[in-house]
C-alpha cells in the first residue's frame, strides 16, 4: 500500500539566536493508510519538529517529507494551506477560536475549505454528534470542561475528510479520566472508521495505545514497536 | 474561504471588542463628518449666492460702467480705473450699434433719502428708463401693486418693496399714491446742500430677494432717467446695462471686447456669467482647503486604525496560526483584516454621513435660520442676513464621503494586514 506520509532522511536546523540547533538529524518514516502511529519522546527529541514537518507547518532543512507522494519542499504557500487543508490537526493546547461555539469552530474548518452553509451546519452537528457532544455544541470554550474542548478539536480535525489525523499530546492537558475517554475515542475513530493517526507525545501508557510506536531521541528515531 | 464568510469572521472579530472598535470607528466619523458638513454647507453657500445673483442678474445682459466705484466693475471687468473716463447716458447709442445687442439702458445711482412727513429713510436712488429696463428685468422689475409706466412723468417714483414694508410685517413706510420728498446732498455745490424734489409712488416692487447687486433690488427706489439728469445736475451715467440676443459665451465675449474698443479699452464691461465664474470659483477654493483641513482629521483616523490593527494582530497571532493550520490561505488572512477595517471604515462613513448633514444642518440653522429640518426663528434673521443657507449635499460629496471613508480604513489597514497574511504558521502557533 501506497504511505500517506513519508520522511526520507529528513532533517531541520533552526538558528536559535546565532546558534545552529539540529533538531531533526536525519528521520526516515513511513505511514500508511488505516495506519495509528505514535511517536514517542522526550522533550527536545525532535518530535514537535517531525509534526510541524508531517502538518505542512514548516519545510525541512535536508531531505524529503512527502505527503501523499508530493515533496512539501516543492509547494508555494498557497499550495501548502489546500495541502493542510486535507490533515487533520489536534493540538496539545486545543486552540479552539474562543468566542466562536463548538459548532461554529468546527464549521471554520469547513467554510475555509469552501464549503456551503447549509452543508456546513449538518456536516459539524454529525461530527459533533460522533465526538459526544451534540448536546453541548452551542457552548464556547470556556464554556467546556478540557476533555470537551479536545473532543471539538477531534470533531474540527475531521470536518474536511483529513487523509489523516496529526496529533500533538491530545490528552496532555487534561486529567486521566478524561485522557482514557479521548484515548477511546482517538482508537474507535481509527478502529471503526479507518482514519489515520499519527499522534506524537511523551507520554509512555498512551504511546502503547497505538497501533505502532517510533521512538524519537536526540533528533532520529531510535527505534520501533509493534503494540 | 467565500466573501460572505470573510465578512462574518471579520465582523465577529470586530463584535469582540466592542469598545476599541467603537472609538476606532469613532475616528472615521468625525472626519467624515467635518467632511461632510463644510462641503455640504460651502455647496449650500454657493448655490445660495449663485442663485441670489441670477435674481438680481440677467445672464443675456452685460454691465459697462466706468470702473471705479463700483464693487461689480472691479470684480469683473478690467476698466480704467482713475483715468479720469466717464460714461454718459447717450453713449447707449454708441453701444446700441454694436452687433448682437438689443438694447440698453443708462442707470443713474447716487445715495439720497425718501421722507413721508416725519419719516425719512435712507436708500438708493436709481434713475432708469422706466421702458427698456422693465423689458430688460421683465421677472423682477415687476410692480405688485400699483404700476411702472412705460412713459413716466418726471415726478413718479417706484420703490421696491423693502423701502415700502422694511420689517415684512406690513408696517408700510411708504406706498402707491403717497407724495414724497426725495432728499439727495449735493456734495459739489459749494457749500454743500440738499437737494430735493416732490413726488409720487406709483408703484411698488413685488419681493425680489436676492443681494440686487445690479439688477433690481428689494431696497432701492427708482426714478426717470431724464429727471435724475435734471435732479442731480448730471449727464454722466454710473452704469449701462446692455441687453444681448444671446446669452452664448462667444456672443458675451464678442460684445465685451466690441464696447471696450469703442471706449478705447477704458470702460469696464462685466458680464453676469463672469461674476459667477469667479465667485464660483472662489467658493471652490475655499471648499476645497475646508475639505482638506478635513481630511487631515480622517487622516488622523487612518492612523488609529492602523495602530488598532497592529495590536491586534499582535493578540491575534496564535489565531492566524490557527486558521493557517486549518488550511487558510495567506491571501484570506489579508482579506480577513482588510474586511475588518473596511467594515469599520463603512460604518464610520455611515455615520458621519448621517452626523456631518446633521451637524451642518445645525449651523445653517443658527447661521441664517434656514435648514432641512425647521425654520426656527427664521424670518427675522433671514432679513437681517439679507441670505439663508441651506446644505446641499451632493451625490458626488455622498459616494465621496463613502469611498473616502472606506479607502482611508483599507489603506491603512494594508500594512498590518499584510504583516498578518505573511506570518509563517509554525512560529505563530508557538506565539503565547
Amino acid at each position: 500500500m501506497a504511505a500517506i506520509v513519508e520522511a526520507v532522511n529528513l532533517k531541520k536546523t533552526y538558528l536559535l539566536g546565532k546558534v545552529p540547533v539540529e533538531a531533526l538529524r536525519g528521520v526516515n518514516l513511513k505511514v500508511e493508510h488505516g495506519d495509528f502511529l505514535a511517536i514517542l519522546g522526550p522533550s527536545g527529541s525532535g518530535k514537535s519538529t517531525l509534526l510541524n514537518l508531517i502538518g505542512a507547518l514548516d519545510k525541512p532543512t535536508e531531505g524529503k517529507m512527502l505527503i501523499e507522494n508530493v515533496d512539501i519542499s516543492t509547494l508555494n504557500d498557497n499550495q501548502l494551506a489546500d495541502l493542510r487543508r486535507r490533515i487533520g490537526f489536534v493540538f496539545q493546547f486545543f486552540n479552539l477560536i474562543p468566542r466562536f461555539t463548538a459548532r461554529e469552530n468546527v464549521e471554520l474548518s469547513m467554510s475555509i475549505a469552501d464549503m456551503s452553509k447549509a452543508e456546513r451546519k449538518k456536516h459539524a452537528e454529525d461530527l459533533l454528534e460522533t465526538v459526544g457532544l451534540k448536546e453541548r455544541m452551542n457552548h464556547k470554550p470556556t464554556e467546556l470542561s478540557g476533555g470537551e474542548q479536545q473532543r471539538v478539536a477531534i470533531a474540527r480535525a475531521l470536518a474536511n475528510n483529513p487523509r489523516f489525523l496529526l496529533m500533538d499530546e491530545p490528552t496532555g492537558n487534561i486529567d486521566s479520566k478524561t485522557a482514557n475517554e479521548i484515548i477511546g475515542l482517538i482508537k474507535r475513530l481509527n478502529e471503526e472508521k479507518g482514519v489515520t493517526i499519527i499522534m506524537v507525545t511523551h507520554d509512555q501508557h498512551l504511546a502503547t495505545q497505538a497501533k505502532r510506536t517510533v521512538q524519537m531521541f536526540d533528533g532520529i528515531i531510535t527505534g520501533e514497536i509493534v503494540n | 474561504m467565500k466573501t460572505g464568510d470573510v465578512f462574518s469572521y471579520s465582523f465577529s472579530a470586530i463584535k469582540l471588542r466592542k469598545l476599541r472598535a467603537g472609538l476606532t470607528t469613532l475616528g472615521v466619523v468625525i472626519g467624515i463628518a467635518a467632511i461632510v458638513a463644510l462641503l455640504s454647507i460651502t455647496q449650500g453657500l454657493q448655490d445660495t449666492i449663485s442663485a441670489q445673483l441670477q435674481k438680481g442678474f440677467a445672464t443675456d445682459t452685460l454691465i459697462v460702467s466706468t470702473g471705479r466705484g463700483f464693487g461689480i466693475g472691479a470684480m469683473g471687468g478690467v476698466g480704467g480705473i482713475n483715468s479720469g473716463f466717464k460714461l454718459f447716458v447717450n453713449d447707449t447709442q454708441t453701444i446700441n450699434k454694436i452687433d448682437n445687442v438689443t438694447m440698453s439702458t443708462a442707470i443713474i445711482e447716487r445715495f439720497g433719502s425718501i421722507k413721508l412727513g416725519e419719516t425719512v429713510w435712507n436708500t438708493t436712488i436709481m434713475g432708469v428708463d422706466f421702458a427698456k429696463y422693465a423689458s430688460i428685468y421683465s421677472s423682477t422689475f415687476v410692480a405688485e401693486s400699483g404700476v411702472i409706466p412705460q412713459s413716466p412723468d418726471n415726478e413718479t417714483i417706484v420703490i421696491g418693496k423693502r423701502v415700502s414694508d422694511p420689517w415684512k410685517n406690513n408696517t408700510l413706510l411708504f406706498n402707491i399714491s403717497d407724495t414724497v420728498e426725495i432728499i439727495w446732498l449735493n456734495a459739489t455745490a459749494r457749500p454743500q446742500k440738499n437737494e430735493n424734489y416732490t413726488g409720487h409712488i406709483e408703484g411698488v416692487l413685488k419681493e425680489i430677494g436676492g443681494f440686487g447687486i445690479v439688477g433690481p433690488s428689494d431696497f432701492y427706489i427708482y426714478i426717470p432717467i431724464s429727471q435724475a439728469q435734471k435732479f442731480f445736475g448730471t449727464d454722466e451715467c454710473d452704469m449701462i446695462i446692455v441687453k444681448l440676443n444671446s446669452d452664448n459665451k462667444a456672443v458675451i465675449n464678442s460684445v465685451s471686447k466690441a464696447i471696450k474698443e469703442a471706449f478705447s479699452n477704458q470702460a469696464s464691461v462685466t458680464s453676469a456669467t463672469a461674476v459667477l465664474d469667479i465667485l464660483s470659483s472662489v467658493i471652490s477654493t475655499v471648499q476645497l482647503f475646508l475639505a482638506g483641513i478635513a481630511a487631515i482629521s480622517l487622516l488622523v483616523a487612518g492612523i488609529g486604525i492602523m495602530n488598532i490593527m497592529i495590536v491586534s494582530l499582535i493578540e491575534r497571532t496564535r489565531e492566524i496560526g490557527i486558521l493557517k493550520a486549518l488550511g487558510m490561505k495567506s491571501r484570506t488572512v489579508l482579506l480577513i483584516f482588510l474586511s475588518e477595517a473596511a467594515i469599520i471604515g463603512l460604518l464610520g462613513a455611515a455615520i458621519g454621513i448621517g452626523s456631518g448633514w446633521v451637524l451642518a444642518n445645525m449651523v445653517a440653522i443658527l447661521f441664517s435660520g434656514r435648514g432641512a429640518f425647521t425654520q426656527l426663528q427664521g424670518d427675522q434673521a433671514a432679513a437681517a442676513g439679507g441670505m439663508t443657507i441651506t446644505p446641499v449635499l451632493t451625490p458626488t460629496v455622498l459616494l465621496g464621503a463613502l469611498v473616502f471613508g472606506i479607502g482611508v480604513s483599507i489603506i491603512f489597514a494594508l500594512y498590518p494586514a499584510w504583516r498578518a497574511s505573511k506570518l509563517k504558521p509554525v512560529d505563530a502557533l508557538r506565539y503565547e
